[in-house]
């Protein structure tokens, strides 16, 4: 198993702007300009207000760990070579919800509430964010 | 209190576990033609036929859809619809609540309900990543390597930081499981097994383990639900469905905002209050797992510890052999076999079998009263029913 087959994206025409952002290294979370409200994972309607006038706003990319694992054996098909890595949700400061990768330094030790900062990762032509420890969180 | 309108009058399962000799549609037509006999009926007294979705073939799914078991048991001309009923994990409690609605208004009025899958006969990769895929975001989630196991995972350790449940206890869910499974002549896993393996067992996704996690396997079950009036007419052991509550909480488990929790409190509380009966009425808990942290989480969430947390109730043995509230008796999808949607139907089934007095050796005495749980995709909809063996 390779990464090539690992599973990547395929954006839709209403969530092709947030990884066009990550592709320039930017983060970005949707937003109602009906309602003013932050939406993640992008929808195609407002599931707040059912409103269509959608766009980006930036995210600083901060937020705490609601729910983490370490993965160590039995991965799906293309992240054989990953192991071990970490998956988590992130509740970011704007009150939505996200699930990503924890990695970098401590990453195997990460803990519920533990702060995280975005960043991103290459997966073979398509970037993805991932989420760091913040320095405090590594270094305890 | 809602009036009783649905009631099982017969039950069909076969064996779980790997059965390569064993087609799925062999299996469906065994399970059918018990759940027939076991009822006393002729096959062309069923005038519903509603199979539920299978994973493993895309090609015995279409014949499902498409009537193929009409044809095969003789309800040619005598069943007035097939109609697939899917939830995933769920449809154990969708389908028994859409059979009593249809027979509630007097649209069917002999409903079989089936399912026979064999995801345990897939290659081991094609079974993780068939569950990699269901419930899981194709473009927020899978890019990160979530998967099924990583699921149980992240609400085991949500529960964790909650309640203060230790690893041992949950262990012990596994290890309760374990001991009903022994009793259970269908279960795919019969040895005992402490706490000390499941602990001592290769940690697979934190803080899960090997003996953590579900197997996945082949199987078939199917029962009859009847009008509640005409049951007692049918069958000496009829289960009357008594109330049903459901809360959807999420599709992607990143989007539940109370993991620890789901909807379980809510779903009881409906469910509950349509029966006109509480937890301190029920003496079983046929409660839907695969994974050790949902009882715990659906313990709580139903009021059956007495005030403990579910994770000291489970580790003092109140839910094994013997103990005040048996659970899950048929062993579970942990014990019993992981037979993709099969393994609520099994909980369901089993909770008739028990209310009918057919349990054998893991018969609970003096039973009237169950509580029956389900849960789809990745722990998206919190189902409760109340079942009972009089009203």
């Amino acid at each position: 198993m390779t990464n090539s087959s690992r599973p990547l994206p395929q954006p839709s025409r209403w969530s092709a702007g947030y990884w066009e952002a990550a592709a320039e290294r930017r983060f970005v979370v949707q937003e109602c300009r009906s309602c003013d409200r932050p939406i993640m994972y992008p929808k195609r309607v407002c599931p707040h207000c059912l409103g269509d006038d959608l766009g980006w706003r930036a995210s600083p990319g901060k937020g705490e760990i609601y729910a983490v694992t370490a993965q160590l054996a039995g991965p799906p098909t293309g992240f054989a070579d990953r192991l071990p890595y970490v998956v988590a949700i992130i509740r970011l400061d704007e009150g939505v919800q996200l699930m990503s990768n924890i990695v970098g330094d401590g990453a195997l030790e990460a803990r519920i509430g533990d702060r995280v900062s975005v960043g991103f990762e290459d997966a073979g032509g398509t970037v993805l964010p991932v989420f760091r420890l913040d320095e405090s969180e590594v270094a305890r | 209190m809602q009036k009783v309108r649905a009631a099982a009058v017969g039950i069909g399962e076969v064996p779980s576990g790997r059965f390569p000799e064993r087609s799925e549609i062999e299996a469906a037509i065994l399970a059918c033609r018990d759940a027939i006999l076991d009822a006393g009926m002729a096959p062309t007294d069923i005038d519903v036929v509603m199979p539920v979705g299978a994973l493993a073939s895309r090609h015995f799914n279409v014949d499902l859809v498409f009537s193929r078991l009409c044809e095969e048991l003789g309800m040619l001309r005598s069943a007035k619809m097939n109609v697939q009923v899917m939830s995933g994990g769920a449809t154990s409690s969708s389908m028994l609540a859409i059979a009593e609605g249809l027979i509630a208004g007097g649209l069917a009025r002999n409903v079989l309900c089936i399912h026979s899958d064999a995801v345990g006969s897939l290659p081991k990769q094609a079974g993780i990543d068939l569950f990699s895929t269901t419930g899981v975001s194709e473009e927020w989630e899978a890019p990160y390597g979530h998967n099924m196991n990583a699921v149980g995972a992240l609400a085991a350790n949500r529960y964790m930081h909650e309640t203060g449940t230790t690893e041992e206890e949950l262990a012990s869910v596994c290890v309760a499981l374990r001991q009903w499974a022994q009793l259970n002549p269908h279960a795919m896993f019969r040895t005992p097994l402490t706490i000390e393996e499941v602990l001592a067992s290769k940690m697979v996704a934190t803080p899960l383990r090997a003996k953590h996690c579900n197997m996945l396997a082949d199987g078939a079950a199917a029962f009859i639900v009847a009008r509640a009036e005409d049951a007692p007419h049918i069958t000496k052991t009829p289960v009357y469905v008594r109330g049903h509550g459901s809360l959807v909480t999420h599709y992607t488990v990143s989007q539940d905002t109370n993991l620890a929790r789901l909807g379980f409190e809510e779903a009881g509380a409906e469910a509950y209050a349509k029966a006109g009966i509480g937890p301190e009425h029920m003496q079983l808990a046929q409660i839907y797992d695969a994974y050790p942290v949902w009882p715990l989480i659906t313990l709580d969430g139903l009021k059956l510890c007495r005030g403990e947390r579910a994770g000291a109730f489970v580790a003092a043995g109140e839910t094994s052999p013997g103990g005040s509230l048996p659970m899950t008796t048929n062993g579970g999808m942990l014990s019993q076999g992981h037979t993709a949607v099969g393994g609520g139907i099994a909980v369901l089934v089993e909770a008739f079998r028990q209310l009918m007095g057919k349990a054998g050796e893991r018969q609970v005495a003096n039973l009237v009263n169950a509580v029956e749980t389900a849960s789809g995709g990745t722990w998206m909809d919190s189902h409760v029913t109340i079942l009972s063996k009089e009203y």
